[in-house]
């Protein structure tokens, strides 16, 4: 059992504190996830805050079956929370002077900063599902078993959302 | 087919060049404040599982001032009663 499901278990035992190890564990790749679907950084950290703070909930009531893997399942509530605040919140302004973590590389963080405007503006004219289908394949890595998974429908559906994704974007491209 | 690569390239490449994307510093900080905030019982919670603790003590204290009351009703009763044949015999 390696350390997050660890940790899980300990939440689960009454260990409160160690949800601060999931949150070390997790917080790198899903910022980076709500990042690539919701197109900046700071929608994308307030969508995984709530996202932890759910999951936080269902820990402590008992909810979190572990059907599937602790990863998928975080995976999952910040994919239906990216897709919801996509529908409903417009874009916060992105600060400019946001800290950067020390231990981090300044000017590769710059580089990604620059490449997520531009996946952003690429992407933006897709339906949030869509969007969403298309990183989780093409920049995460997931086959499309595990993206119906995380996105709770069937792969039919998954793929039918890849299609229409790749099919929107080459048609953007016919008409510039 | 062409376009199809040009897009499947594109994608490798954003991905590659958003794979440096961190939290902000303090967001690990930031998660924690929110988890206790959810963790720490209203001010009405907090009242109510105090009260309800001392509930059974309530109860008892409540049962015992009842025999009590009574016991003390009946004493009084006996002495008026007595009080009353004693000054029937005068």
């Amino acid at each position: 059992m390696d350390l997050l499901e660890k940790a899980v278990d300990r939440v689960l035992s009454g260990d409160r504190s160690a949800f601060q190890q999931i949150v070390d564990a997790t917080s790198q790749k899903l910022v980076r996830l709500g990042a690539r679907i919701m197109g900046n950084q700071a929608d994308a950290e307030d969508v995984v805050q709530e996202a932890y703070v759910k999951a936080y909930r269902a820990l402590t009531a008992g909810e979190f079956d572990r059907r599937s893997s602790t990863t998928t399942w975080l995976y999952r509530i910040v994919v239906n929370g990216a897709i919801d605040a996509k529908r409903s919140r417009k874009r916060r302004a992105e600060a400019s002077d946001e800290q950067v973590d020390p231990g981090w590389d300044g000017a590769a963080f710059a580089e990604a900063r620059l490449a997520l405007s531009e996946l952003d503006d690429w992407l933006q004219a897709l339906p949030a599902e869509q969007r969403a289908a298309l990183v989780l394949q093409s920049m995460e890595g997931l086959n499309n078993s595990e993206i119906a998974q995380v996105m709770g429908v069937s792969e039919g559906a998954v793929e039918q959302r890849l299609v229409r994704a790749r099919a929107a974007l080459r048609q953007k491209r016919e008409q510039s | 087919m062409i376009e199809q690569d040009d897009i499947e390239q594109r994608l490798a490449r954003l991905s590659g060049a958003t794979d440096a994307l961190r939290p902000s510093a303090g967001f690990s900080a930031r998660v924690m404040l929110a988890i206790e905030r959810e963790a720490a019982p209203s001010f009405l919670e907090s009242t109510w599982f105090s009260a309800r603790r001392l509930l059974p003590v309530a109860a008892i204290a409540a049962a015992m001032a009842v025999v009590w009351a009574v016991q003390v009703d009946s004493s009084v009763d006996d002495e008026l009663a007595a009080s009353y044949v004693s000054a029937e015999l005068e």
